[in-house]
């Protein structure tokens, strides 16, 4: 089963589907892969290197978008990978570079935040029914007054479209602490939409 | 919780979660990757670039000399160092001031969590600490290769990725050295204390007792004892309790022996890296019992003996050690032995 396992596309959402269908834990499937994946891109497998991407990228992303303006998110989420892959060699254990590269992700943003202050934005619709774009600006405007823990978590499901077991797997975090942050941040979330709790 | 749907897509569709995914879903990662780095390991520099790089190095260790000299000269002090803290939930306090959503903690400063707040120390360009309720911890140093914090009580969850030994937790009764790796850090209010490895290598060293803690692995601390050997979480219960009898009961405890005996009755073979470190710390006439039942589920290769292993000869402890299927010798060379001087 397990050389089945390694010769199977490591994409995005493969851990799941596999761990499904052979019972094997999501752990035990994501760690052979992570670390055959990272020893690759060490050695220069651009192909390693693209499955990195196209695996932690969103994840990057939403932590980044968790901090910064959405313009700057996708320059930073490019300069975060660069300077991953210009460090791999420091990283020790290779089934821990989903907190690893997070850890840069987080790092990138305060030196992004000293570099650029942060400025006001005007609100672009006022009294109109919100556009789509304008909807989304207002819900990250709103997410975005949250505490770091729930922002990034939420963008995370919200956004980019991870399951909390798939946050789990990629930040390193704990299953029940991104349970929970979820759970509070969409309850945070919802008093700031409506100015009251809707917890269910 | 009746949160389904926001947690992995299952259960009865929560419609304002679904309009929040319709309408940030424009704002999704979607960008291609950078162009791949070539690095150095794929096509090495050309001799050219090489020694302009020395030279350049050279410079620049010049100018660092130069102003390093300048400031002793001109009486310069650096800057405290700070560390940034994220509240992750509640209001933390550094010092006198309550924490909204973010702060620093500079050198001597404590960070003090309640029962309904938590925090995160992002612990420079290494990884981060997170801080977990009902905690009290003190930056003690924020150096590059020397960061410590104290974790007077509570718990602490480190991410490091950093080169062995740049980031440690003080707690009362032992030191963690992280080795590249995340794990817990549990103390309670009488000092006591659990240490737990989720990913990598931890020392646990107190007193010149040290123990290394793998991934999967967990150990104990005691006041007046210092850390415990180290035992893999999936190991039988019984050899856990009896295990906590050897390293915190007094050696002359009646107790003892069959606390010991069960210990290695219950070792598999995956527990060689527990009997290994009970090697030194048994009493000398327990040696040789901990030595046959190693010997039983590990056996030495060549080179190992049992009158070299019980007179206590580094090599040979080494060695073993080794064929554990541990960490190869190379890496192990690196750091200090647990195993005390020759006897």
């Amino acid at each position: 089963m397990r050389s089945r396992l390694n010769a199977i596309d490591l994409g995005l959402g493969f851990e799941s589907r596999v761990a499904s269908e052979t019972g094997l834990t999501t752990g035990e499937t994501n760690e052979s892969a992570l670390a055959a994946l990272v020893e690759g891109a060490r050695s220069g497998d651009r192909s390693a290197f693209g499955r990195l991407y196209e695996r932690f990228a969103p994840m990057v992303h939403g932590i980044l978008l968790a901090r910064v303006r959405p313009a700057d998110a996708d320059d930073l989420t490019q300069e975060v990978f660069l300077s991953a892959m210009q460090r791999l060699k420091d990283l020790r254990d290779t089934r821990a570079f989903g907190g690893w590269i997070a850890a840069i992700a987080r790092n990138a943003a305060v030196d992004h935040y000293r570099r650029t202050p942060p400025t006001t934005e005007l609100p672009t619709t006022l009294g109109a029914p919100a556009a789509p774009a304008a909807e989304a600006e207002e819900a990250l405007r709103l997410i975005h007054e949250l505490p770091e823990a729930y922002r990034e978590t939420l963008i995370l499901r919200l956004v980019e479209g991870m399951t909390g077991p798939e946050i789990a797997l990629r930040t390193g975090l704990g299953a029940g602490s991104v349970r929970v942050n979820l759970h509070r941040g969409m309850k945070l979330l919802r008093e700031r939409m409506y100015g009251s709790s809707t917890d269910a | 919780m009746h949160d389904d749907y926001l947690w992995d897509r299952s259960g009865d569709p929560d419609p304002e979660v679904v309009r929040l995914e319709r309408v940030l879903a424009g704002i999704r990662h979607r960008s291609a990757p950078p162009p791949f780095v070539i690095t150095d390991a794929v096509h090495p520099r050309s001799r050219w670039t090489a020694s302009w790089q020395f030279s350049a190095r050279m410079a620049a260790i010049a100018a660092l000399l130069i102003v390093a000299v300048g400031a002793l000269l001109f009486g310069l002090r650096p800057r405290g160092a700070e560390w940034h803290v994220a509240v992750l939930g509640g209001r933390p306090t550094v010092g006198r001031v309550a924490l909204d959503t973010r702060g620093t903690l500079a050198v001597g400063q404590w960070l003090v969590t309640d029962a309904s707040s938590r925090a995160e120390i992002q612990v420079g360009d290494i990884g981060s600490v997170e801080v977990a309720p009902n905690s009290r911890v003190r930056l003690i140093s924020a150096r590059p290769g020397n960061n410590r914090i104290e974790l007077r009580k509570g718990l602490v969850r480190a991410m490091i990725f950093a080169p062995p030994r740049e980031f440690a937790v003080e707690a009362p009764s032992a030191t963690a050295i992280d080795l590249g790796c995340v794990y817990t850090l549990e103390i309670g209010d009488d000092g006591t204390g659990l240490l737990h490895v989720q990913s990598g290598w931890v020392a646990f060293a107190s007193g010149g007792r040290e123990s290394f803690v793998p991934s999967g692995a967990s150990a104990q601390t005691r006041p007046d004892f210092g850390p415990g050997t180290p035992y893999f979480d999936d190991a039988d219960e019984g050899l856990r309790a009896a295990l906590a009898r050897v390293d915190f009961e007094p050696k002359t405890s009646p107790n003892r022996t069959a606390a010991l005996d069960a210990v290695l009755a219950a070792a598999r073979p995956r527990d060689g890296i527990t009997l290994w470190h009970l090697l030194s710390r048994v009493r000398p006439d327990e040696r040789a019992r901990v030595f046959d039942r190693l010997a039983q589920i590990a056996p030495p290769g060549d080179g190992v003996t049992r009158d070299g292993i019980l007179r206590g000869d580094r090599e040979m402890l080494e060695a073993w050690w080794d064929q554990l299927g541990l960490q190869p010798l190379s890496w192990w060379r690196t750091w200090e032995r647990p195993w005390p001087p020759g006897k």
